[in-house]
């Protein structure tokens, strides 16, 4: 039954309702707003950029993007070698190795003019040990700075560091020009950058940051006419962005494994480019040592060998992760050598049973992972599913998702017994995963009472690794080497650890532009960016 | 007593207890962060820290003091206006919610007026042929609408509208490259006021997916309560004795029927506004929309006390208000609303 009384004004509005979303439709496509008619590169990626000072940063989105605005003393180059950047030469340790000499490039300027010398170093590595946030990296290594020259800075060490070189690449020490940050000696500028990078600064809000060549860069000039970011907060607003070419560039730092995958399909059908970098980004389940039932070392090592490393980053990562036996990512290391044992479910039976499970005793272990991080998730459930298959007469995993945030704060309580977690070195080398993982400073018979491996959960030591680590600081090139490797072997046979992927860098651009390229460190060199030349 | 002193009564009563509820919200927020787990300290120098760059970070964030002394000193700042600064960034929470709160004001206010524009229009449409086909559609959207999981609609209208068609941006509020320029931080209030076509344009261009998707989404509850509102009314004796008296049909309906069937959707439109500031997170999330309710989760992942502590006590005031403007509009419109 109609109702004569509306009908007639309900059609009229209905009329007034559609030309309304015509006049949007039509006002929101007039000109093409959206493309990018700057010349500029748009680079997406996942996450907001909350500051951009360097004493600051430690998420890699902003240490990817400072890296673009600021040069470090030195970096790693994709060769795996010390490279000088605003540093004129390698440094020089006096014959205790605890005097560090750097000297110093010369005309090189900071985006307001002001001169780059060992003032402007040292103000912004003092900046950083007053108020860095991740200032407790190396704040127990350095003792002073001096400036004895206007290009030469002595680093004066409060004990041996062979690390420092990976140190003196860190981004947290970005130089900033003592002029721009005099009044945030002692707080964050957050929102403007003032360094001497190929990039500077245009504009910045947390969700997008616009940069553009500095006309005065000491260096190579920039390939490009700047590049404006734009943050997604989800990994599917990042992938439909490329794919319907929205933007130009993408970072893969936190995109999901299954677009991942989706955008490497697309890369070898030649629809995008893809660029691989150095892997520093390690995942590892952490083993409570000094508690039952994983007290027991032979269990632990039953667990090192119920692991199918190759089988979960095939599921997981569609084999765009590498299965690690290690903790130190291969790009940091001269040789392969990999500590941990390969899956053998035989081997792994008989150390259960030897630990007293399998004849109708079924350990039942715990596995926390972060509920925020989908990968920790389908590691977890894959690994469930292949033990259910190959050893469910001896364990069981039990599974349970944990915000991270919640595992930071109570892993050193020792509240699970077995957590995924993840780790990238603060600086590229090898000391950079094997101290914060097992570092420790008080032993009790192969318990950790203080110390590293109390903050990682595992509370695992051993005073001979503990040695061979600190003399690894005393030495350097090949022995040095040899020394991390036989800690790493010590780490292994304690098996508190199981590592089991590596996790790359990787970019994908749209097809005219050249293939992008990475520093040894795993940061993208977007200054070399640029759309391809006709004949390439 | 005569209405109006009893509305004035009424209200001044309602304004008066805003300070007791916002200091009784304030004081939950504030305990039920210290209790859930997870540290700060933790979230800003990560799990690796030593004991004494945790202990010195503590000290800089006034985290060493007791609870009872950082309760004294929030409720203190709080009377006095200030929300502190971010324990992360060091930055101003006042400032941090000033940047963010337009944004998700301006996508409530559009998201509000599309639910309203197309309950309106599809509530009408069924009214006018009850028992049609298009009562019987307009009822299915009111109940699809209503049951769809908003991120599950806001990916395809995603999708469908910036990948497949290519018309409009995946996200944002403005293009790449472009900073939002200095006012409001309304973008559509400021382009008109500078005659800027073009930011005017782009704003709508971002604002036009997340504003439509939630609009929608809401426009089913809108459409539904307005018809079958509208149809009660229609029924009733007063609209007859309208006929009666030879009013005309566009009378009758928006003088007699309309004012009467909006009451109820008045109240919703108050409830859903509340529920609007604080509960668009997925559709901020899917739209990279820079938010109150994506600061608002960013901040409880990385415990932000003083941003979460602000941002509650903000919403929760401007939900005060706007439930006190709702009853008063009630109570303007219904004579026989009685206090």
């Amino acid at each position: 039954m109609q109702n004569p009384l509306i009908k007639t004004k309900s059609l009229k509005i209905t009329k007034v309702f559609l030309s309304l979303i015509s006049f949007l439709l039509i006002i929101t496509q007039v000109s093409c707003a959206q493309k990018n008619n700057t010349g500029k590169i748009i680079v997406s990626s996942k996450g907001k950029i909350e500051s951009l000072d360097p004493a600051q940063a430690s998420k890699l989105l902003a240490i990817q993007l400072i890296s673009s605005l600021g040069d470090t003393l030195y970096r790693i180059n994709s060769d795996g070698n010390l490279e000088p950047r605003l540093a004129k030469d390698l440094p020089t340790f006096s014959e205790d190795r605890l005097t560090i000499s750097i000297p110093l490039r010369e005309n090189v300027l900071f985006h307001d003019g002001t001169e780059f010398n060992s003032y402007a170093m040292a103000f912004s590595l003092k900046r950083f040990l007053e108020i860095g946030t991740l200032s407790y990296v190396i704040s127990d290594r350095i003792e002073s700075i001096e400036t004895p020259e206007r290009f030469k800075l002595i680093l004066k060490l409060k004990r041996p560091s062979s690390s420092i070189n990976g140190v003196l690449t860190s981004i947290n020490i970005t130089p900033i020009s003592p002029k721009a940050y005099l009044s945030f000696k002692n707080k964050f500028l957050n929102d403007k950058f003032i360094g001497t990078g190929p990039y500077k600064l245009e504009s910045f809000t947390p969700e997008r940051q616009a940069l553009i060549p500095f006309e005065d860069y000491w260096g190579n000039k920039v390939q490009n006419k700047g590049i404006n970011f734009i943050n997604y907060s989800t990994s599917v607003s990042l992938f439909s962005a490329i794919k319907s070419g929205q933007v130009d560039v993408l970072l893969s730092n936190s995109i999901e494994d299954g677009h991942r995958r989706a955008l490497n399909q697309l890369s070898q059908k030649g629809l995008l480019n893809e660029g691989e970098g150095p892997a520093m980004q390690i995942g590892y389940v952490a083993l409570r040592s000094h508690k039952p039932p994983l007290n027991n070392k032979v269990l632990r090592q039953a667990l090192s060998y119920s692991i199918n490393r190759d089988l979960i980053v095939r599921k997981v990562s569609y084999g765009l992760r590498d299965p690690l036996r290690s903790v130190v990512p291969r790009a940091l290391k001269t040789e392969n050598n990999e500590p941990w044992p390969k899956y053998e479910p035989s081997i792994a039976k008989e150390l259960y049973k030897r630990a007293g499970y399998c004849n109708n005793k079924k350990l039942i272990l715990p596995i926390t992972f972060r509920s925020n991080v989908p990968a920790d998730k389908l590691l977890a459930l894959t690994w469930q599913e292949q033990v259910k298959k190959d050893l469910s007469e001896c364990l069981i995993l039990e599974l349970n998702g944990v915000e991270s945030t919640t595992i930071y704060k109570q892993l050193g309580e020792g509240s699970f017994e077995a957590v995924i977690l993840g780790w990238t070195g603060d600086y590229p080398d090898p000391e950079a995963y094997l101290s914060p993982l097992f570092d420790c400073k008080k032993i009790n018979n192969e318990t950790c009472k203080k110390g590293e491996a109390v903050f990682g959960g595992t509370f695992w030591a051993n005073q001979k690794l503990q040695n061979v680590l600190k003399r690894s600081e005393l030495e350097s090139g090949i022995t040095r080497n040899n020394t991390l490797n036989e800690a790493e072997k010590l780490a292994s046979e304690g098996t508190a650890i199981l590592p089991v992927w590596l996790v790359k860098p990787r970019i994908w651009t749209q097809p005219e532009f050249n293939t992008p390229e990475f520093d040894g460190s795993g940061r993208v060199l977007l200054d070399r960016l640029s759309i391809k030349s006709k004949n390439e | 007593m005569n209405r109006t002193r009893a509305i004035a009564k009424y209200t001044a009563i309602r304004l008066g207890s805003i300070p007791i509820m916002l200091w009784l919200i304030s004081t939950m927020v504030f305990m039920l962060l210290r209790i859930a787990p997870g540290d700060p300290v933790d979230a800003i120098l990560g799990n690796r820290a030593d004991d004494l760059a945790r202990n010195a970070m503590r000290e800089r964030l006034g985290l060493n003091q007791s609870i009872f002394k950082q309760y004294l000193s929030f409720l203190n700042d709080l009377i006095h206006g200030n929300l502190g600064n971010a324990l992360n960034t060091q930055e101003p929470v006042s400032e941090i919610i000033s940047k963010a709160l337009p944004a998700s004001i301006e996508l409530g206010i559009t998201a509000l007026l599309i639910a309203s524009i197309v309950g309106f229009v599809i509530g009408l449409s069924g009214t006018a042929r009850p028992e049609s086909k298009t009562d019987l559609a307009g009822r299915l959207y009111g109940i699809g609408t209503y049951a769809l999981p908003p991120f599950w609609a806001a990916m395809m209208i995603q999708l469908f509208f910036s990948v497949i068609l290519g018309w409009l941006p995946i996200g944002g509020r403005l293009p790449p490259g472009s900073s939002i320029p200095e006012g409001s931080g309304y973008l559509i209030l400021d382009s008109i006021k500078n005659g800027n076509l073009l930011l005017l344009q782009n704003a709508l261009r971002h604002l036009l997916l997340p504003a439509g998707t939630l609009g929608i989404l809401l426009s089913g509850v809108f459409s539904r309560s307005l018809r079958i509102n509208l149809n009660k009314t229609l029924q009733m004796d007063h609209i007859e004795a309208a006929k009666s008296r030879g009013l005309n049909k566009s009378r009758i309906l928006f003088f007699h029927a309309l004012p009467n069937a909006m009451l109820p959707v008045l109240t919703i439109t108050g409830l859903t506004v509340a529920s609007l500031i604080g509960g668009a997170l997925l559709i901020e999330v899917t739209f990279s929309w820079p938010g109150i309710a994506l600061k608002l989760q960013e901040a409880i992942n990385q415990r932000d006390y003083p941003i979460v502590q602000g941002i509650v006590v903000v919403i929760s005031m401007l939900v005060v208000f706007i439930s006190v403007i709702v009853d008063l509009l009630i109570a303007i419109i219904d004579p026989r609303v009685s206090y």
